[in-house]
């Protein structure tokens, strides 16, 4: 299944939201009934530390067009995890420049339960860089 | 409740094949640590159940119209029929009703499905409900995934695109659902302990009503005082009850039982640990001199027409009108347990040996109340006059000073030696603050929430002030009055009868208060344009001005960034529900009593207080309570024992290396310590192996909905 990317799957936008934070502040901006774009898949995580390096290339080779950690920034409840976490993205970015995806792709980012506005712009610019790359990009299998 | 319907109460499975996965093939490793949890019992049948082959039902709900108006549900539930692994898929108009739960109990005890996913609001509600009905149907409750399709989807989507974002959304919670094996939740002691932290009212409350359950209560108070804001207060409103009264005697008791043990003058520096067993740090301030608060407090009233840091600021003609002391009957040595208005009831401070040396002190306990409280808005300087005329001061202040005169009756209100002829109370000062009107604070935030208790307090103050000084005119500047709660509406009513004047102004033109010209008779005067005359431009002369000043949030900041508590827009500690979970917040064990959360009356907050009591007691009255097992788990065999998991881990002690006979060899492996494990995962994305893994979140399940977002389903964007 995972191989048979739909059509327009480039333009799907995965957003790994904290439990703690960014994803009651998804909610948020539901309660606001604040629209943005629907190509927004958002997953509930503990902690984005939890995924590897290859986890981040899969979703690219599959069809994802962006992913946004949503993170709790320096508040993560989890001491030490954020920190870990940038330095692991900075080995993904590495990655992804060596097989040909722009970087912009991938956004780590700080989201609070009441962050509505940080979290439509986060959105709309991920969708703008989309949009700017449009064309499909496949990273190496 | 609107009408509940079952539109497919009698669907035939759409799909009983459900080949997705087979946990059986790949059973989940025995504990392999030495503190494994208790595994409950009641869950065996599940999990021998939950071997079978995934057959996951799918339950979307219409929630009234909440999402039903922007999805097209049927048309989801026809897609999710067709998905593989999907044995079921249903709809009711509230997934969250008897009815609807019943929907998903049935289908599991007639064995039709065993995973359940559910698409309705935020698992944030729900989830707990949905995992219990699963549980009373013999399922395991850890077999399940919540789509979010209200908050996520229907309140920011509409059409199509709505539409096909929830179908991809319950695919992806059943392709998850699909992998999720059989857990039994971790079963850890729990200290029949408390720890209230502040000793207002709310803390009071809380302690004593735990205590009085058979929990051993340690209250913290970073002050010598007990009672918090109430000591401030006299007469309540709406019957006038004595406020000193309330709190010597709710103290008194709190004080009296031996399963309170009271730590003033001491703040949390520390937090650690999890429900059940927490441990704080106790830092405590030196002894203090009480008998020089009292002294300082007497001081500060004597200053008072208004506050004491303005006033210090007027000329010298003004402080010489007042008395160099207030009249009050401050003892000349406080023993603990007694009362001083406007501080409380003294606390002891020493209550242990232990604690002689002065140094920290770490306590555990089981659960956490909090009762922070709140603090009064201080007025901007010049805002209403405020700090720039000694002729203005807060409600709060005026309200003590009714108290502290009492016994004190006449044709006029004397303050301080200054006849007061007339007397303006301006409402909602510092709160139900506009954006573009008024100004922010120096963090640049705005009150905008109402302190709600402003209104009855002030027309209380009028009424007071009326019936015992005749000759005082009172007027009261308001914008809505809020007189809410049982007895309001008449102490209303009674305040036009004792002929206080109303006039209602807007937010975006507020009263002015300036220096009456010389010659009127009064030092000041209010210009106001009444709303209830239509917009006729008014100017009071006046005595006295007070400022009826909101509540705002408790200096907590320390408290929140040690806990990781959330804070609402408005800046108070925010609850998991305001309405199905409205004293818990996100951490297990850690209870909201009183203002710390919202601005309350003194019934309001003893509510709060007792319901948190409750839900604390609840909690620890087995002795033991149920965590969630979302911990990390090694498989043994796949794991190398190279120690890369250990050296990532972000909890100490909760990941180490063991030694032990596998196959007819000794190997080192990973150990994993469940209690401590914080399930963060940080040990998941450094294993060479993938031989580690959080159960209920692992990698597998999050790449199993990754493909179900992406895959082409047909007639789906």
């Amino acid at each position: 299944m995972g191989g048979q990317a739909s059509v327009g799957a480039q333009r799907k936008i995965l957003i790994l939201a904290t439990e703690s934070c960014a994803y009651p502040g998804a909610d948020s901006v539901g309660q606001a009934h604040a629209s943005y774009p629907a190509n927004t898949y958002i997953l509930k995580v503990k902690a984005p530390v939890l995924f590897p390096e290859r986890f981040y290339l899969d979703c690219f080779r599959k069809g994802i067009g962006g992913i946004i950690i949503m993170s709790c920034g320096e508040e993560c409840p989890y001491k030490g995890a954020y920190k870990a976490m940038a330095q692991r993205l900075d080995r993904v970015y590495a990655q992804m420049k060596e097989q040909g995806l722009d970087i912009r792709r991938l956004r780590l980012t700080a989201i609070c339960t009441v962050c509505n506005r940080a979290f439509l712009n986060e959105v709309n610019q991920m969708n703008q860089v989309l949009q700017e790359l449009d064309a499909p990009v496949q990273a190496q299998a | 409740m609107a009408e509940r319907t079952n539109h497919n109460p009698a669907q035939a499975p759409a799909d009983s094949q459900a080949p997705a996965h087979n946990p059986a093939k790949n059973p989940p490793p025995a504990q392999n640590h030495d503190q494994a949890p208790d595994r409950n019992h009641d869950h065996d049948q599940a999990q021998d159940q939950a071997q079978d082959p995934a057959r996951v039902g799918v339950y979307i709900c219409y929630c009234g119209g909440n999402i039903s108006d922007h999805v097209d549900v049927e048309a989801v539930r026809a897609r999710m029929a067709a998905q593989p692994g999907v044995a079921v898929a249903r709809t009711n108009m509230f997934m969250c009703s008897d009815p609807g739960q019943e929907l998903i109990m049935e289908d599991l005890r007639a064995g039709r499905i065993n995973r359940v996913v559910v698409a309705s609001c935020s698992p944030s509600l729900h989830e707990g409900t949905f995992r219990s009905a699963i549980a009373r149907a013999g399922g395991n409750p850890y077999q399940y995934e919540h789509a979010n399709i209200r908050e996520q989807v229907s309140w920011v989507h509409h059409g199509q695109a709505a539409t096909d974002k929830a179908t991809r959304l319950i695919s992806a919670a059943a392709g998850k659902a699909g992998l999720l094996d059989a857990l039994s939740p971790l079963r850890v002691e729990a200290l029949r302990r408390a720890v209230v932290i502040g000793g207002g009212v709310a803390g009071l409350r809380a302690a004593l009503d735990m205590a009085d359950s058979g929990i051993q209560v340690l209250l913290v108070e970073r002050t010598a005082w007990l009672g918090g804001a109430v000591a401030r207060l006299g007469r309540l409103a709406p019957v006038g009850e004595d406020a000193s009264g309330l709190l010597r005697g709710l103290a008194g008791q709190v004080l009296a039982h031996p399963g309170v043990t009271v730590h003033a003058r001491a703040v949390v520096s520390g937090f650690g640990g999890y429900l059940g067993n927490f441990s704080l740090t106790l830092s405590r301030t030196p002894d203090p001199d009480v008998n020089a608060d009292v002294n300082a407090d007497a001081n500060a009233n004597a200053d008072a027409v208004a506050d004491a840091a303005p006033l210090s600021k007027m000329p010298s003609k003004t402080p010489s009108k007042m008395p160099s002391k207030m009249p009050s009957k401050m003892p000349s040595k406080m023993t603990v347990g007694g009362f001083v208005r406007g501080l409380g009831v003294l606390a002891p401070t020493q209550p242990d040996a232990a604690s002689q040396d002065q140094g920290p002190l770490t306590v555990r306990t089981g659960v956490i109340v909090l009762a922070t409280g709140h603090r009064s808005y201080t007025p901007k300087r010049g805002e209403y006059g405020y700090a720039e005329n000694p002729e203005v001061l807060t409600l709060p202040r005026l309200i003590q000073h009714l108290a502290d005169t009492e016994a004190e009756t006449g044709p006029l209100l004397v303050l301080n030696g200054r006849a007061i002829r007339r007397l303006a109370i301006i409402h909602c000062v510092g709160s139900r603050q506009i954006p573009g009107i008024h100004q922010e604070d120096e963090s640049g935030c705005l009150n905008e929430h109402c302190s709600r208790v402003c209104c009855a307090a002030s027309i209380n103050a009028a009424n007071q002030v009326r019936e015992r000084h005749p000759q005082t005119s009172v007027y009261e500047l308001y914008r809505d009055i809020r007189t809410y709660g049982r007895g309001q509406e008449e102490m209303y009513a009674k305040a036009a009868a004792n002929r206080v004047v109303f006039l209602r102004y807007s937010a975006d033109d507020a009263p002015e208060v300036r220096r009456c010209p010389a010659g009127q008779g009064f030092p000041l005067e209010v210009a106001v344009r009444d709303g209830l005359t239509l917009g006729q431009e008014l100017r009071v002369p006046v005595d006295l001005v007070a400022l009826a000043t909101g509540m705002v949030p408790g200096p907590v900041a320390e408290l929140v960034d040690m806990l990781k508590l959330p804070v609402g827009a408005d800046r108070f500690l925010q609850e998991v529900h305001p309405k199905l979970r409205p004293v818990e917040l996100p951490l297990p064990g850690v209870f909201l009593a009183g203002t710390c959360q919202a601005p309350m009356d003194i019934g309001e907050v003893c509510s709060a207080a007792s319901a948190a009591a409750v839900k604390a007691v609840a909690l620890l009255s087995k002795g033991h309570v149920e965590l969630d097992p979302f911990v990390a788990e090694v498989d043994e065999q796949a794991c190398t024992g190279c120690g890369a998991c250990v050296a990532a881990c972000l909890n100490k002690g909760a990941l180490g290396l063991e030694t032990l006979e596998l196959d007819g060899a000794m190997v080192s492996r990973a150990r994993v310590t469940p209690a401590l494990c914080l399930g963060c995962g940080a040990c998941v994305a450094v294993c060479p192996e993938y031989a580690i893994d959080i159960n209920g979140w692992t990698l597998a399940q999050y790449e199993a909905m990754v493909d179900r977002i992406v895959c082409r389903l047909e007639g789906v964007a």
